[in-house]
């Protein structure tokens, strides 16, 4: 990846993944690293979506697996997926990823805003869509990503609420 | 204004901030003082002003500097006593130096504050205070609004001048101050004349006071403020230097263990791992005391807050402190205040009554809250106490039930504490209407949060009508806690050792008699009490797993249901998976089980780790026990914070992650209450109690044999000690066999000398069971295997009962014959034993003394009742307690003693003598208890009765003694 900071200081550069089959994208400087530890501890009655916790150096790093999140169904950890490390509000949260791709120079102005369901992923997801020449990539909602999932909490533990 | 040099500013809060502090708690004692002017005291208030005002007049800050000033002028006259520092003044310094610390605590924008109100009424007081002043009377005048500050110097002013006839004949000095402006001349010959001619003065004069003032503070060692987070800490040079020293010594470690590494050196990897080790929990030590911090940090702006509480409600009461040198970690330190302050606030508004209706209830107008601090088991404890009118149980149990939060067959099997502790309860407080019926807790969740969140537990105990005591247990720190390690379903779980009681384990055999159903809980039956039990795995929704020791894997737990719902008796497990493994942590029932034919598996043992929550206790069962480590904590994440099981999350050594679990939340979860109150519990509580009595009244013997096909047994209490010998070590001297042990002679008998039973093995290999008779050792010669078991007191003493035999029982499988070891002694030696039949001179006075044996055992009733018989007593029997009284009523006059058993059914040997004791008829007569257990609290619970002597069970030869002191006393006593 080389950036090109004398043409367009505005260039958006994209890590893109493919979650399921769908490809995404975001800022890649949201991304502080990626890695595929997978030495996860399990964390019973965590939500769904949150396949484990891992160790990383001396940090503790919730891990959501986006495909589950997003509706994609379970992300395979046989399938050699991959964690991308983000920056959330006072923690680190690694998103589970079936496959790390390029990174993609995306000009912002072609950007265009995210259809209601791309690749069967809700369009709440995404902040919008970017097409390159063969490729359409659904430029992923972090924030989003992120939320915590309360509906489904609810609805399996919510006894335990008083 | 420039600030020139950020170091020295920032030096100057610090040190202003930590004079404050003071401050506030020295008006607080010289308003106590009133016009008893304790001169050190204002002294030193009147040194702390001077030297912020110094310090502030050096950085330019000229706010500061004035309010200061104006504080320090009042202060100059309440030290040369021509001020008495009454309330009102007393509360004009306090509102002073309360604006004084949020200048400081905003230094940059300190110079556009406007603080005319404080300097007016300052100087107000000054002004009048120059004339002749006089003690305020009356300590219940209306307070001074705090917020409002020219009426309050109105009030305030006219006082000392309109009783000015009083005291000191001091013409009035006034003097002209031009608006906010300090430039007050002084005229009165000051102790520390300190001139401060110009509203902006040049550094030099002012300068030198600060620095004094600081070196005088450094020398102390002393604490930062607690208020500001993020400030620096002071730390002693000397600690500096440890750590220092600590560091280097790590360095030279790790070089040592990088070389050792290198060469492959393991001998030496063993030596600089364990000098690191050492070093490492030595820094740790030592930094944590650079954090600790004492809790007088925190306790002594408390004085104020009650102070200025009490006063606006109009209560009375004092604050007792005690403790304020505990130190705690900075962090909880910090953590702590917000949560303290509320329940000391909650203790004045709602928990200490209004004067007139103490007064009412016959208690002393003042009320009084005890704040307390103290080292407990490895943690601080902090009580906040108070005389107040105390928490109602069945009103907050009420309210829970109207909130829904509880229903009323829960709040029925509660116990009153439990009630008391619904108060914390998430969501229990918010609404108002619980305030007014409780008369506490607004937000006292908040407290429980803040608290969980600090890995402390809060506790309440309250009387109605008496006040309440609440308990907060804080760990040392925060950073490193030592928790026990469990594991279930594959996974490792870290329980904080601060909520773990003790660690249970079940052997499979057990499982069926000690595990039992009330209502849906699944119970075990723990000392005397009903412990429900979780299953972490049922609570955490994780399939069931059990860990294999013998083939090391973990393997899924089929068995669904764990119990029938029908029967009472549930085990938990199916019992007979042949298998066998001799490691075993150690259970008493442990030798028995394992000298069983039949072994079981260890697979199916129940691991329970018993946990207290405060409140309640309760088991957790899981899969594997560990180590117990110090761990240390890491947050959850945001998306598991819904999780409420779990309190954080550890790394462990292999880099892997645990759980940490919160045993509150987690018996929350299960749905558990204490089963205190339930009627189930009511209802086994008297079988569980005989079941307890029988478990009790088991005798320990310990199993031996003399010939390889005989087995033998003696109560395990009278044996002294076991030693492995070797058939030459006998030596055969004056036709006695004797060994050396311990420096002497030590006689050696066997069991064929005096019983008719099989010869002594010939082998080479002996056992020699030491005696303590009479003072003297002697050993029996015996030959393995050895074991220490317990029996039921099922033991017949007629089908081989002969000379040196009392006995026998089926152990394990086996006829066992008990020893009687007085007897084979006596036998042997007739001289050994002090001849305890009774003295001519009884039978001359024609007294035989009758002795009352209460036992429900026959075999021990039997035993007691033949050496009693023996030595010429007359005897008289009662199987339990209510007989006993029955006999006792009948032979009143006949009776010279009762030696009475402990555990019996019906009624025990504490209740027959209380019984005893508080009947005027009988509570002459002298009561020996006899116990096969005497457990430094039963022994205490007996003397509180009135039991007048312990003995243990079958200890002839003492309890022959004493029975005879006794027959003795009351022959003395008899009328001749």
């Amino acid at each position: 990846m080389e950036p090109n900071p004398i043409t367009n200081k505005n260039i958006l550069e994209l890590a893109t993944f493919y979650i399921g089959d769908a490809l995404c994208g975001m800022d890649i400087l949201k991304v502080q690293e990626i890695n595929k530890l997978m030495e996860m501890t399990k964390v019973p009655q965590a939500p769904d979506y949150v396949t484990g916790i891992l160790n990383l150096r001396g940090q503790i790093v919730t891990i959501v697996d986006l495909g589950k999140k997003l509706g994609l169904g379970e992300t395979n950890l046989e399938d050699d997926p991959r964690n991308i490390i983000v920056n959330a509000p006072s923690e680190h949260i690694g998103l589970l990823v079936r496959k790390i791709s390029d990174v993609v120079m995306a000009d912002p102005d072609r950007i265009e805003s995210a259809p209601a369901n791309m690749s069967g992923i809700q369009g709440g997801f995404f902040t919008g869509v970017y097409k390159t020449e063969d490729k359409l990539i659904g430029i992923l909602n972090v924030e989003e990503g992120l939320k915590i999932d309360s509906e489904s909490h609810r609805g399996r533990h919510g006894q335990f609420d008083s | 204004m420039s600030i020139e040099d950020d170091e020295i500013l920032q030096g100057f809060i610090e040190e202003s901030l930590e004079h404050l502090a003071d401050i506030e708690n020295d008006l607080l004692a010289i308003e106590e003082g009133g016009a008893d002017i304790d001169v050190e005291l204002v002294n030193k208030v009147f040194r702390a002003a001077h030297s912020i005002k110094g310090g502030a007049g050096f950085m330019g800050l000229t706010v500061i500097q004035n309010l200061a000033h104006a504080a320090e002028n009042v202060l100059g006259l309440v030290r040369s006593e021509k001020l008495v520092p009454s309330p009102e003044i007393v509360n004009i310094l306090l509102l002073a130096s309360d604006e004084l610390q949020q200048l400081i605590e905003d230094v940059a924008n300190s110079n556009d504050v406007d603080i005319t109100e404080h300097v007016n009424a300052l100087n107000a007081i000054y002004e009048g205070g120059e004339a002749p002043a006089k003690p305020e009377p009356e300590k219940t005048a209306p307070s001074p609004e705090p917020a409002v500050e020219a009426p309050a110097v109105a009030a305030v002013e006219p006082e000392p001048v309109e009783k000015a006839e009083e005291v000191q004949p001091q013409p009035p000095q006034e003097e002209e101050h031009p608006g906010p402006a300090v430039g007050t001349q002084e005229v009165q010959p000051e102790p520390t004349p300190e001139p401060e001619p110009i509203p902006e003065p040049p550094p030099e004069p002012v300068s030198p006071p600060a620095p004094k003032a600081a070196a005088k503070k450094t020398t102390k060692t002393k604490k930062s403020t607690p208020q500001k987070a993020d400030t620096s800490i002071r730390v002693t040079v000397s600690l500096l230097d440890q750590l220092m020293n600590l560091a280097g010594e790590l360095v030279l470690s790790r070089n040592q263990l990088l070389q050792t590494i290198t060469s492959g050196d393991v001998r030496n990897a063993e030596t600089v791992g364990q000098r690191i080790d050492l070093v490492t929990s030595e820094l740790q030590e030592a930094i944590m005391l650079t954090r600790m911090q004492p809790i007088g940090n925190v306790f002594n702006k408390f004085p104020r807050v009650v102070r200025d509480l009490a006063k606006k409600l109009g209560k009375q009461m004092d604050l007792t402190i005690v403790g304020k040198d505990v130190e705690l970690d900075k962090t909880i330190i910090e953590a702590i205040n917000d949560p303290l302050t509320h329940l000391v606030r909650n203790s004045v508004d709602h928990g200490i009554e209004p004067p007139d209706e103490r007064i009412r209830k016959g208690k002393e107008a003042r009320g009084l809250i005890v704040l307390k601090a103290y080292h407990a088991a490895g943690q601080v404890v902090i009580e906040i106490s108070d005389d107040g009118k105390g928490l109602d149980g069945n009103m907050l149990a009420e309210t829970a039930i109207n909130k829904g939060m509880l229903t009323p067959e829960q709040a029925k099997a509660m116990s009153e504490k439990e009630r008391t502790n619904l108060i914390l309860l998430p969501g229990f407080s918010t609404a108002k209407k619980v305030t007014d019926v409780s008369g506490r807790g607004v937000g006292m969740d908040v407290v429980k949060t803040n608290l969980d969140q600090l890995g402390g537990s809060i506790e309440i105990e309250s009387e109605v009508g008496r006040g309440s005591t609440i308990s907060i247990k804080l760990p040392l720190t925060l950073a490193i806690i030592p928790c026990q390690i469990v594991m279930t379903g594959g996974e490792r779980y870290a329980i904080p050792q601060v909520n773990l009681e003790e660690l249970l384990r079940i052997p499979a055999t057990k499982v069926k008699e000690r595990i039992e159903r009330v209502g849906d809980a699944e119970v075990v039956r723990l000392r005397g009490n009903l412990l429900p039990l979780i299953r972490l795995s049922d609570v955490l929704d994780i399939p069931r797993t059990y860990y294999d020791p013998t083939r090391e894997e973990l393997k899924t737990d089929r068995r669904k249901q764990v119990a029938d719902r029908r029967s009472r008796s549930t085990p938990m497990f199916k019992e007979d998976i042949p298998q066998d493994t001799p490691e075993q942590d150690s259970n008493r029932d442990e030798l028995e089980r394992e000298r069983g034919e039949r072994r079981q598996s260890p697979a199916s043992a129940l691991n329970i780790d018993v946990v207290s929550t405060g409140a309640m206790k309760y088991g957790l069962i899981v899969d594997r026990l560990h180590d117990s480590e110090e761990i240390v904590i890491k947050p959850l994440g945001r998306h598991l914070q819904q999780c409420k099981g779990y309190a954080g999350a550890t790394i462990m050594g292999d880099g892997r992650i645990a759980l940490i679990l919160d045993v509150n939340n987690l018996s929350r979860m299960a749905g558990l209450t204490s089963l205190d109150g339930t009627d189930r519990a009511g209802e086994l509580a008297d079988a569980t109690k005989n079941s307890i009595i029988k478990a009790k009244d088991k005798q320990a013997l310990l199993t031996f044999s003399s010939s390889a096909d005989e087995q033998f047994a003696v109560p395990l209490n009278q044996v002294e000690r076991v030693e492995k010998i070797k058939r030459s070590d006998i030596e055969e001297v004056g036709g006695r066999r004797v060994m050396q042990y311990r420096g002497g002679s030590l006689p050696l008998v066997s069991i064929e000398e005096v019983a008719m039973v099989k010869p002594l093995s010939d082998q080479d290999n002996l056992l020699v069971i030491v005696f303590n008779l009479s003072g003297k050792d002697i050993g029996l010669l015996a030959i393995g295997p050895i074991d220490a078991i317990e029996v039921s007191s099922d033991i017949d003493d007629v089908t081989l009962k002969q000379t040196g035999i009392m006995g026998s029982a089926i152990i394990a499988g086996h006829t066992t014959m008990l020893v009687d070891i007085f007897e084979i002694v006596q036998t042997i030696n007739p001289g050994w034993f002090a001849d305890y039949s009774l003295p001519e001179t009884v039978a001359e006075s024609g007294f035989v003394p009758t002795i009352l044996i209460v036992e429900d055992s026959n075999f021990f009733r039997n035993q007691v009742h033949s050496y009693m018989e023996e030595a010429g007593f007359n005897v008289l029997e009662g199987e339990d307690g209510v007989e006993a009284l029955n006999v006792l009523e009948q032979h009143v006059d006949e009776i010279t003693m009762v030696v009475t058993d402990i555990e019996m059914p019906n009624m025990d040997g504490f209740e027959l003598t209380e019984k005893i004791k508080n009947d005027s008829r009988f509570a002459h007569l002298p009561v020996i208890a006899l116990t096969t257990l005497a457990g430094e609290e039963d022994v205490a619970k007996g003397k509180s009765v009135g039991i007048d002597e312990y003995h243990i069970k079958l200890d002839k030869e003492r309890l022959m003694e004493c029975v005879h002191r006794y027959a003795k006393e009351a022959e003395a006593a008899q009328p001749a």
